[in-house]
């Protein structure tokens, strides 16, 4: 029985129909039989959907088969996935299974709804849907086809027919598999690009590297000789973590501050995977984003750069770049000296106006007039400590690191999880507000009382992991 | 529309002898035109959408054979127009999807049942039943036993399929009963082919017109007296002419065994694929469909032919008939026919196979095997079942073990940048001050917002209606209720069954109608308000529809613009005017603007005009990673990135390159005080002379102040 049971996983919009339309012309053009079904049912806009083929060699082709309309468990000899957790679901299904089934599919991932909303890192772990795929499958043909795609300018499906070529998944020649796309008559010469790029990188089994990401400017600015020095007397996990540290800070505050930042990871110098992470979130707390840092980020050279990257243009294109502020009453006392800063807080407060009142603001940044209102907000920089926002943060940070140290008490372990607290508390306006509540709250509900011995609470080091790693993955 | 049909327009001309390769559904339309139909309508609905959408855009070779086409309003329009074959001895022909539209159109089919047809009148029916199916699960099968209708189930094979229309036709004349073809997702989906036959230009048409129209004969009306020799008549003339014709065409396929054995099968002829390639899988059929013992593959599922059942089970000691879904209709008069004939042969069925559920290969695999297993044990090979069976077993275990948690579901969501998604947005944002609200949720593009990141919606009740289903709640709620339409299911129903039985019985609530001008999900087709269609639209207007029935609070919203949708949504919740309040949210469906806009684009660029070319995008560094922007949005282009500042772990949100520069992202995160993190970057294509002088003086000075930064 030599019919090849072909099924393709994709996402809907993706192209999947005109994959399945070239497979079937190009058996009718072989004059092979064939039959191809799909369930695009309501717009299958994004959504997971499949394509099943059934392709007969040329000796069945001569008989009279009668073709399945839809993939059973165990029968399946070849999946076509565009993405990698579509391929390891067709697994989840049966339909790839380790004694018959030839897998190719693409390792990129496209991220699930689900996956998206989370607050943390909601992904599932590519490295086990990799090991899921592999262990799956009877052979395959893993690889970045995304990035194949891109590098031909080609869209995704042709670079799928090019690897089922190349592969021989099915009884129709390469060449005939080809010709499909031009008599398809759908984007011709892109499509051929990409089938001939799929098929080059199926015949000879290099796997595409992954696109390298690039290090943020920030941490990139020089660091003085002093500084250096004391970056180095720190133990030796620490030391780099300590050092984009420092290197952030200077760009933030100048050298004085980023004296402080050493001055209190000092007292956590004596274990090193301590000292790395309270190195990490000190950094990040210390640079905390009020307006001037925005306006900073905003108008540096580099994320012009970034911006005219993005839309694929050189430096001497013109382009228009709107960016959206939408400040408060908060971020207006923020940046007031304390005092005055909290008065203005309780009024708005008292007026009910202090989460309400905003000043929407669209400012077009590549005009000189529109970079030079943010440009001139970045250049409060020097102001900043005699703010009110950088009073209550410093005073946090004071507390969080106090904590930190009773936390040690406990155990090392504790200490880490109590410093990784410091993840929730992130983002703006009323994301920010709430983060802080909810640290807060962890730290009333799960610290205290273990610093307290109150409760013996037995392992509290993996419950507090467990509490930040369920806050950040359920999503608000 | 959403595909556009040149070449499938041109398999429909195909003449005698030439092969026609295509999909099922489009099979299905050469048959209607190999069987000289007069008139064709429906109303688009997976999975039998295409019919319609290309007899629609094959106008002129509908002109040339005089076969009036039409888009119906809604299932029962469609149904309707049936009528035309009650007096006159024309052939016609329409499609929706089933049981929905069925339900929609049961009061026009009751009454033509009622009445019966001269001309063969043909319902081609999607029966949207099983995976991809995106209905309320019931069989059309109740339908043809209550009305007395034919209900062809032919062989999911083109051939099969085309033939059968041919035959239905003949036989809704051989019976004078209406017929139904039910097509499951994947036979209209099918891609395989067929010999085509000529088509046949109808004797009567909008060619060749009827001079007078058909003489006052009262018992074609459904109206008593004659209601009652109507009903009699079905069962006494129509239905024994059915069976008759059946016999004498052999429409059912009676398949002998290889091996004779006391066992049969009586499968509906839309299951044949599946049962046979699982008999092959357990060595008790070959390759090419031969199975090693007697089948019945029954093409017309209704009516029955007792005789033909009778003498297929009289020399069986047990049968098992195959019919997906419940109740188990067939098999109940199975039995009945078995005991009236006095077989002692046991009729099997729901008792070996589930009772609900598709019928997949599994689920036949499961159960074929342990009706051989239990009943097969002197002639059939049980090792091979059993080898089988157990091998199945060790694939469904394995997969079940392969994670530890299962996947999560990637389920269809709004295309990027769709109209439709800020106001789901937006109606978080309002709950945020307003509160909870009930939301009555519809059919169409509009009920993912019924999946993450919006999760609204506590009732769909069918298409458009979604007002009618929230007519008790609101009276009875502290806070107005939210009803959701689209202006597809306004037109299908909506402005009657909700609109005006809310204002004649002076109700409130708000409405949201999305008009986003076509039925987007099923593929754009054009309805009533659609601005861009040449063949149909009345350019009937909502707004001045609504304000003609009496509604005074009606608001208009561009649905991208985030702040004053909310603050309209407010207002609607809070005004103290009673009566219902409508606001339309206006925007294009996105996927046919693109593709009215690509073209544009292109031609411009040609030109050399200027053109702006707009994304939006996320400053890495400013983005903190807490994704609050997602979960108000979740548009798909709107991912996450690993997070290129060392010093944090959590993924940035980053905008893709599809983004279509709608603008909800940056609208979305400025209306919810999220972040300053979004920006809207254009490129500008053939930028005049003036402008890249201006760039230069700004790139020159604005370097000098991001160098000093």
């Amino acid at each position: 029985m030599a019919t090849t049971r072909l099924l393709i996983a994709a996402l809907g919009g993706e192209g999947g129909g005109v994959l399945t339309n070239w497979l079937v012309a190009a058996a009718a053009a072989q004059g092979l039989k064939a039959q191809a079904t799909s369930v695009p049912g309501v717009a299958q806009r994004t959504g997971a959907t499949t394509y099943y083929l059934e392709i007969a060699d040329a000796d069945d082709s001569a008989t009279d088969p009668v073709f399945a309309l839809m993939p059973v468990a165990g029968d399946v000899d070849v999946v076509v996935a565009s993405e990698l957790l579509e391929a390891v679901r067709m697994a989840e299904r049966g339909f790839v299974v380790p004694d018959r089934t030839f897998l190719v599919s693409s390792t990129h991932r496209v991220l699930t709804m689900h996956e998206r909303i989370a607050r943390g890192d909601g992904a599932r772990d590519a490295d086990s849907l990799m090991q899921a795929a592999e262990r799956a499958s009877r052979d395959r043909f893993l690889t970045d086809f995304a990035a194949i795609a891109r590098k031909s300018g080609a869209p995704l499906n042709s670079v799928l027919l090019g690897a089922i070529a190349g592969r021989k998944l099915t009884p129709i020649h390469a060449e005939t598999l080809r010709n499909a796309i031009e008599a398809g008559g759908i984007a011709v010469s892109r499509n051929l690009a990409g089938f001939d790029a799929g098929f080059t990188a199926a015949s000879c089994l290099e796997r595409s590297p992954d696109a390298p990401g690039e290090t943020p400017a920030a941490s990139k600015t020089p660091v003085s000789t002093a500084l250096e020095e004391r970056v180095r007397a720190l133990p030796g996990e620490a030391r780099e973590i300590a050092r984009i540290g420092v290197a952030r800070l200077v760009d933030y505050q100048g050298t004085g501050y980023a004296a402080r930042y050493l001055d209190r990871l000092a007292p956590f110098a004596d274990d090193g995977a301590l000292c790395r992470e309270v190195a990490r979130h000190l950094a990040v707390r210390m640079s905390f984003e009020d307006i001037i840092r925005v306006a900073q980020l905003k108008t540096r050279a580099s994320r012009l750069e970034s911006v005219r990257r993005e839309i694929g243009i050189s430096a001497d294109e013109p382009f228009e770049l709107v960016d959206f502020f939408k400040p408060g009453i908060p971020e207006l006392a923020d940046i007031l000296p304390p005092r005055l800063g909290r008065a203005l807080n309780s009024w708005a407060e008292r007026k009910g106006i202090r989460e309400t009142a905003h000043f929407g603001m669209k400012v077009k940044t590549n005009t000189i007039l529109g970079f030079g209102r943010i440009w001139l907000l970045a250049k409060l920089k020097g102001w900043r400590p005699r703010s009110l926002r950088f009073a209550e943060e410093q005073a946090a940070i004071e507390a969080w690191l106090e904590l930190v140290s009773q936390a040690r008490a406990v155990s090392p372990d504790f200490a880490l999880q109590t410093a990784d607290l410091a993840r929730l508390v992130k983002g703006y306006g009323d994301t920010y507000r709430r983060g802080q509540e909810t640290y807060a709250r962890v730290v009333e509900d799960m610290v205290r009382p273990v610093l307290a011995h109150k409760n013996a609470v037995e392992d509290p080091a993996a419950q507090l992991k467990g509490a930040i790693a369920g806050i950040l993955t359920a999503p608000a | 529309m959403e595909r556009t049909f040149e070449n499938e327009i041109g398999l429909l001309r195909l003449g005698a002898g030439e092969t026609f390769r295509g999909e099922g559904i489009l099979a299905i339309t050469k048959g209607l035109l190999q069987s000289g139909v007069s008139y064709v309508g429906g109303y688009q609905g997976a999975p039998v959408s295409h019919l319609l959408d290309v007899l629609v855009s094959a106008r002129d070779l509908m002109g040339e054979m005089g076969i009036h086409v039409e888009s119906c309003a809604n299932e029962a329009s469609a149904a309707a127009m049936l009528a035309a074959s009650i007096n006159y001895p024309v052939r016609g022909a329409v499609t929706w999807k089933s049981i929905v539209g069925t339900n929609v159109a049961s009061d026009a089919l009751s009454n033509l049942a009622s009445t019966g047809v001269t001309g063969g009148a043909l319902i081609v029916i999607g029966e949207d039943f099983g995976e991809g199916a995106s209905v309320i699960q019931e069989r059309t099968y109740a339908y043809a036993m209550k009305s007395a209708m034919l209900l062809v189930d032919p062989r999911p094979n083109l051939a099969s399929m085309v033939d059968m229309v041919e035959h239905a036709f003949a036989l809704s004349e051989a019976s004078h009963m209406p017929a139904m073809m039910q097509l499951r997702i994947r036979a209209c989906h099918v891609q395989g082919e067929f010999t085509a036959r000529n088509n046949v230009k109808p004797a009567h048409g909008t060619n060749s017109k009827f001079s007078e129209p058909a003489d006052f004969f009262y018992p074609r009306l459904a109206h008593p007296p004659v209601i009652y020799s109507q009903e009699v008549n079905k069962v006494s003339e129509r239905i024994p002419a059915a069976r008759a014709y059946i016999r004498e065409h052999g429409l059912n396929d009676r398949i002998a065994g290889t091996k004779p054995s006391r066992l049969g099968l009586v499968i509906q002829g839309g299951l044949y694929n599946t049962v046979m390639r699982q008999l092959g899988e357990m060595g008790l059929a070959d390759e090419n469909g031969t199975p090693d013992i007697d089948i019945l593959c029954l093409n017309v599922t209704y009516p029955l032919v007792p005789d033909e059942l009778i003498a297929f089970a009289r020399d069986k000691d047990r049968v098992l008939v195959i019919e997906e879904g419940n109740p188990a209709y067939m098999e109940q008069q199975m039995l009945r026919m078995t005991v009236d004939a006095g077989l002692s042969t046991r009729i099997d069925g729901k008792n070996y196979l589930p009772e609900a559920g598709e019928y997949t290969g599994e689920v036949l695999a499961a159960g074929l095997g342990r009706y051989f297993l239990e009943n097969g044990g002197n002639i059939l090979d049980l090792d091979a079942i059993r080898r089988r069976m157990e091998r199945m077993e060790k694939v469904r275990a394995a997969a079940g073990a392969l994670l530890e948690a299962p996947l999560p579901p990637r389920q269809p969501t709004f295309c990027t940048g769709c109209p439709e998604r800020p106001v789901f947005g937006a109606i978080k944002l309002a709950e945020r001050t307003v509160g909870k609200v009930h939301v009555s949720a519809d059919i169409g593009c509009h009920a993912f917002g019924t999946f993450a990141p919006f999760n609204q919606g506590n009732s769909i009740l069918g298409y458009g209606l979604s007002l009618a289903s929230m007519a008790a709640v609101t009276p009875m709620q502290e806070r107005r209720s939210l009803a959701i339409m689209g202006d597809g299911g306004f037109w299908h129903n909506g402005v009657q069954t909700g609109v005006a039985s809310n204002l004649y019985n002076k109700g409130d609530g708000v409405l949201i109608i999305m008009n986003n001008g076509y039925t987007s999900a099923t593929g754009q087709q054009v309805i009533p308000s659609s601005k861009h269609s040449e063949i149909f639209g009345t350019g009937a207007k909502i707004a001045t529809t609504l304000e003609a029935m009496g509604v005074k609070w009606l608001r208009t919203v561009r649905t991208y613009s985030v702040e004053t949708m909310v603050k309209t949504l407010k207002e609607a919740f809070t005004t103290t005017q009673k009566g219902l309040k409508v606001i339309i949210a206006d925007g294009e469906c996105m996927l046919a603007r693109q593709r009215r806009e690509r073209s544009e684009k292109a031609q411009a660029l040609k030109e050399g005009r200027r053109v702006e070319q707009a994304k939006f995008g996320v400053d890495a560094e400013v983005c903190t990673g807490d994704h609050s922007c997602i979960r108000l949005s979740g548009c798909p282009s709107l991912g996450v990135a690993t997070n290129p500042d060392p010093l944090r772990k959590d993924p940035i949100a980053e905008v893709k390159q599809d983004c279509v520069a709608c603008g909800l992202c940056g609208e979305m995160a400025h209306a919810a005080v999220l972040c300053p993190s979004f920006y809207r970057a254009a490129r500008i294509h053939n930028a005049g002379w003036f402008e890249r002088t201006l760039h230069r003086i700004r790139t020159r000075v604005i370097g000098a102040m991001a160098g000093a930064a």
